[in-house]
């Protein structure tokens, strides 16, 4: 099964966005929000084959409206939308499938799980037409995948954020879609609850093998879920591909930023070694400048430059790592430790701020804590000359 | 007071219950396409339906006379389907209290029914329900207190209805004689302590019906 995806949609001071609110189904925009004060176009085209992919942008750059175009609560201007040469919208052919009869599952940004019915209402709802004991067999064996069981019989209101979700998943999954749609569906929940529900995802996706397109800003959740990243911004595609080339060589500013490589920094070309194959570059930030080797280029002396250095390229030691290749070595202090889903970021004062990622495991090994003294090491080939488009 | 005729307040109580009946569905209907559809002359429609709540009531009842009367084509037609005419029968009186009755009926569930989150709406249409479907599932349960209150204001506009009932279905003793008419009448009369009973009773049931519309818009809120 595989989704094809090809719209455009003037997105105005009306724009949907990532806004909670919807416009009717007849089309009208006049109760969506306003996303950005000048307008401009959602202009996208991209195939989602069975599993996750991740549409990765910032608020407002056009995620939740492609999912509302997909699942039919938004109409495009044109384009095409079909599963599997199915057609579920079509501009020139004038098809327009409604809601109910596109097989696409959705789970909602605020989950829009029925307050007045519980649990096991809300993940039956959708099997009406079937007879009651078939109904009920599958609902039970859905909350039991999911680990909802015990919550049966409670209201949405009565569940925590966690549960909901699975709630929320059960419900679309019971209908048995033909694509699956989810919006920012780990945003509101806790960091030991989301790898839970990131377990059960794959495990989810291994067994069902649908086209799961999955909206999010959380780098962490992208790389996790992703075994493809298509990028947003402002309504375009600006990268697309399998999330360790799209998040580890960001080719543009626009998308290291976007794709959250933590170690962007503006320098200034001060020495080129064709021979050598490298290019010194003094880097600096608020708190100072450092220099950094980074691969040889077209590049002119004195010329200003941008250089990224994705955080899980950089090694981090207690020593000084002597007789390896690694051509930058910097020492420093250790100014902040944080804790993200599946790795521990730690920032170091080394001339500027550089950002680590590295396990908990490490982090313990090495006794790592703020104000100890380390050495940051990372290769030529890790650090990434940007193009200045943005 | 040994012979006060009750046939008024049962009849008001009839009157009211079945123009209720027929207003709440009516009523919800149009609340319901003034809340989720968009189209052309949509608030023409919502200006129209508000009209019977600031028109003068003989205005209303003149229309409804013109409109309905043995002599029109609609009125010949009710004649001809029934064996009987509509005006000056009871059945006019319930014409006349369910048009009073509409505007509050439209504007109390169309207030109710935009506030139902329409994600909700949308999430049912996902699960493969039909619009008319959506609408018994997810928005009725979810505006059934605005709509229960609306059909309690209905009920108490009903059975206050003055003037246009008089035009619609006169003032005959035991057969169109709605209480707020024969209070008219007694009073006219000078028969003041039947109209006395009347108007307390009237009074009573009007007061407990808005204070529980009140309580069941307000509270939990």
């Amino acid at each position: 099964m595989t989704l094809s995806v090809k719209i455009k949609k003037a997105l105005g001071s009306f724009d949907g966005g990532d806004s909670q609110s919807t416009g009717p189904v007849t089309g009208s925009l006049e109760s969506q929000r306003s996303a950005y004060s000048e307008g401009f176009e959602l202009d996208v085209e991209f195939e989602v084959p069975p599993g996750f992919a991740i549409l990765f942008g910032a608020s407002g750059s056009g995620k939740t409206t492609t999912l509302k175009s997909i699942s039919g609560i938004v109409r495009p201007d044109a384009g095409c939308i079909s599963i599997d040469g199915e057609v579920l919208f079509d501009s020139g052919q004038r098809i327009d499938l409604p809601i109910r009869r596109r097989g696409v599952g959705y789970v909602f940004q605020d989950l829009a799980l029925f307050p007045h019915l519980t649990v096991q209402a809300n993940v039956e709802f959708g099997m009406s037409e079937r007879p009651h004991s078939d109904r009920r067999r599958r609902a039970e064996a859905m909350m039991d995948a999911l680990r909802i069981s015990h919550t049966a019989r409670r209201r949405p209101g009565e569940i925590s954020g966690g549960e909901a979700q699975r709630v929320a998943l059960a419900r679309a999954l019971t209908c048995k879609p033909r694509v699956l749609l989810l919006d920012e569906p780990l945003s509101a929940i806790d960091e030991a609850t989301k790898l839970g529900i990131i377990s059960d995802l794959k495990s989810l996706n291994r067994e069902l093998r649908l086209p799961i397109l999955y909206v999010t800003h959380n780098r962490e959740e992208a790389i996790s879920l992703g075994e493809r990243v298509i990028v947003y911004e402002r309504g375009r595609v600006v990268a697309r591909g399998e999330p360790i080339e799209v998040f580890g060589t960001p080719i543009t500013t626009s998308v290291a930023r976007l794709t959250g490589v933590e170690n962007i920094f503006a320098g200034l070309v001060v020495g080129k070694s064709e021979t050598g194959g490298t290019m010194t570059v003094e880097i600096s930030d608020r708190s100072g400048v450092c220099l950094v080797d980074v691969p040889f280029g077209n590049e002119a002396l004195d010329e200003h430059v941008t250089i990224a250095v994705p955080s899980g390229d950089i090694l981090l030691a207690t020593e000084e790592p002597r007789s390896t290749s690694l051509r930058n070595r910097l020492s420093g202090r250790i100014s902040a430790i944080e804790d993200k889903v599946n790795r521990t970021v730690v920032s170091v004062h080394a001339g500027v701020i550089w950002n680590a990622s590295v396990t908990r495991q490490a982090v313990k090994e090495l006794g790592l804590s703020e104000g100890k003294e380390v050495w940051l090491a990372f290769k030529t080939h890790s650090c990434y000359l940007l193009d200045q488009t943005q | 007071m040994a012979e006060i005729d009750w046939f008024p307040l049962t009849l008001s109580l009839r009157v009211a219950l079945i123009a209720t009946a027929f207003v709440v569905i009516i009523g919800v209907a149009l609340g319901w396409l003034l809340a989720r559809r968009r189209f052309f002359g949509r608030e023409l429609l919502d200006a129209a339906v508000t009209l019977p709540l600031v028109l003068p009531p003989t205005v209303l009842g003149y229309y409804l006379l013109v409109l309905l009367g043995r002599k029109s084509p609609v009125g010949h037609a009710i004649e001809a389907i029934t064996g009987q005419p509509l005006v000056f029968t009871w059945r006019g009186a319930v014409v006349a209290a369910g048009i009073g009755a509409l505007p509050l009926v439209v504007k109390t569930s169309r207030t109710a029914i935009v506030a139902v989150d329409t994600n909700l709406e949308n999430a049912a249409r996902t699960l493969g329900e039909s619009e008319w479907r959506v609408f018994w599932r997810v928005t009725m349960p979810l505006a059934s207190r605005g709509i229960i209150a609306a059909a309690m204001l209905a009920f108490a506009r009903a059975l206050g209805d003055f003037g246009a009932t008089l035009m619609v279905a006169g003032n005959i003793p035991g057969r169109t004689q709605t209480a707020a008419v024969a209070i008219f009448d007694a009073a006219q009369a000078g028969r003041d302590n039947y109209a006395l009973v009347l108007v307390l009773i009237l009074s009573a049931v009007t007061l407990t019906l808005v204070y529980a519309t009140n309580k069941l818009t307000i509270d939990r809120r």
